[in-house]
C-alpha cells in the first residue's frame, strides 16, 4: 500500500466560524512540524502550491501588489480567478484575495514547528465542506514538507475519498450546519 | 466520446438552482465549492446519469455580453425536449413561469419559450410525430 492509500485524516478539530451579517468566515488552525520559513515557501511558491493547495498559481504570492492568476483545479472545467497580494511579511503574515474571497494566513513559531492559521470567507452552506477540504490539504502539506508526499487531494478526488465524507459530517455537527 | 456536459450562463446561482429545479423540474446533480468557485449542475430526473447542465455564473464581461446579445435576439440559450409540451407548459405556468411564447406549432415541432429569470430564454420543444 502507498502512503496515500494508507492515509486517513484525523478527527475534525481546530476550526471555527465567525458570522458578520451575511458574511461567514472560516478560521482554521493547524500545527505543522516544519519551520515558518518552510511553511511560508509552501504558501507562496507555485511549485509547492501545485502539490497541496486547491488552486494553482502562475506566479509567487510573496510580493505585495503582485497580481497572480489562480486556477481552480477541482471541477471538470478550469476556472481562473485573479489574486492581488495585499500583505506579505515573511514568514509571518500573508494576505491576498482569491476571486471575491479573502485569504489571510498567519504563521507563528510553535515548539519546533509552525502554528498556521487561515481566515477565509465562505458561503454558509459550504462551511463544513471547506473545513474538510482544508483539513485534508493541510495533512497533504505536512507530508509534503516532511519529504513523504501523499499527492494533492482536492475537489472530486477528495470528495470521493471516505475520510472527506466523515470530516464533512463531523464539521457540520461541530458548526451545526446541515451537510 | 460522449456529450456529457453543457452549460448556460446565469446571473445568480441560487436563483438559477431554484428555477431549474422548482420551475423546470430538473434535479440538482452536483453542488460543491472551492474558494470563490462553485460547481453546480442539474440533470433530468428521467435520466439522472445523462447529460448535465452546468449553471455557470456570468461573472466575466464576455459572458455577460454574450448572454445579453443572445437574449436580445430572442434566441434561446438552451433547448429542452419533452414528449408532452402542453402538460409541461401547464405545470411550469403553475409554478409562475413567464412564457414569452406559448406552445406554438412550427410545423416540424411544437415549441414554447420562457424566461429563466437569470438572463436567458429557454425553449421547450416537442418534435412532431410522423
Amino acid at each position: 500500500m502507498t502512503d496515500r492509500e494508507r492515509y486517513t485524516p484525523g478527527p475534525a478539530r481546530d476550526a471555527h466560524i465567525r458570522q458578520e451579517g451575511e458574511k461567514w468566515t472560516l478560521i482554521l488552525v493547524r500545527e505543522l512540524r516544519h519551520s515558518p520559513e518552510k511553511v511560508w515557501q509552501a504558501l507562496i511558491d507555485p511549485a509547492h502550491l501545485r502539490e497541496w493547495a486547491p488552486f494553482e498559481a502562475d506566479g509567487s504570492l510573496g510580493t505585495v501588489g503582485a497580481t497572480v492568476k489562480l486556477t481552480n483545479v477541482s471541477a471538470p472545467k478550469l476556472h481562473i480567478s485573479e489574486a492581488t497580494v495585499k500583505r506579505a511579511d515573511p514568514p509571518k503574515e500573508l494576505e491576498y484575495n482569491w476571486g471575491d474571497h479573502n485569504m489571510r494566513w498567519q504563521l507563528e513559531p510553535f515548539d519546533s514547528g509552525t502554528r498556521l492559521t487561515l481566515w477565509t470567507n465562505i458561503g454558509r452552506r459550504f462551511i463544513s465542506m471547506g473545513a474538510a477540504g482544508w483539513h485534508i490539504c493541510f495533512d497533504v502539506l505536512d507530508h509534503l514538507l516532511g519529504g513523504t508526499p501523499l499527492g494533492r487531494m482536492v475537489g472530486p478526488d477528495a470528495i470521493k475519498f471516505g475520510g472527506w465524507q466523515r470530516l464533512n459530517a463531523e464539521y457540520a455537527k461541530q458548526f451545526d450546519t446541515k451537510t | 466520446m460522449k456529450i456529457k456536459l453543457t452549460s448556460v450562463f446565469v446571473d445568480d446561482l441560487d436563483k438559477a438552482l431554484r428555477f431549474y429545479t422548482e420551475v423546470l423540474g430538473f434535479a440538482k446533480k452536483a453542488d460543491f465549492s472551492n474558494g470563490p468557485y462553485r460547481w453546480l449542475t442539474v440533470a433530468s430526473p428521467e435520466d439522472l446519469n445523462g447529460t448535465e447542465l452546468q449553471l455557470a455564473l456570468n461573472d466575466n464581461p464576455a459572458a455577460k455580453t454574450y448572454q445579453q446579445a443572445v437574449f436580445q435576439q430572442g434566441q434561446p440559450a438552451a433547448n429542452f425536449f419533452t414528449d408532452d409540451l402542453k402538460a409541461d407548459y401547464e405545470r411550469m405556468k403553475a409554478h409562475g413561469a413567464d412564457f414569452t411564447m406559448p406552445p406554438t406549432d412550427v410545423k416540424y415541432a411544437n415549441i414554447a419559450k420562457l424566461n429563466d429569470t437569470c438572463g436567458n430564454l429557454i425553449q421547450i420543444t416537442q418534435l412532431a410525430r410522423y
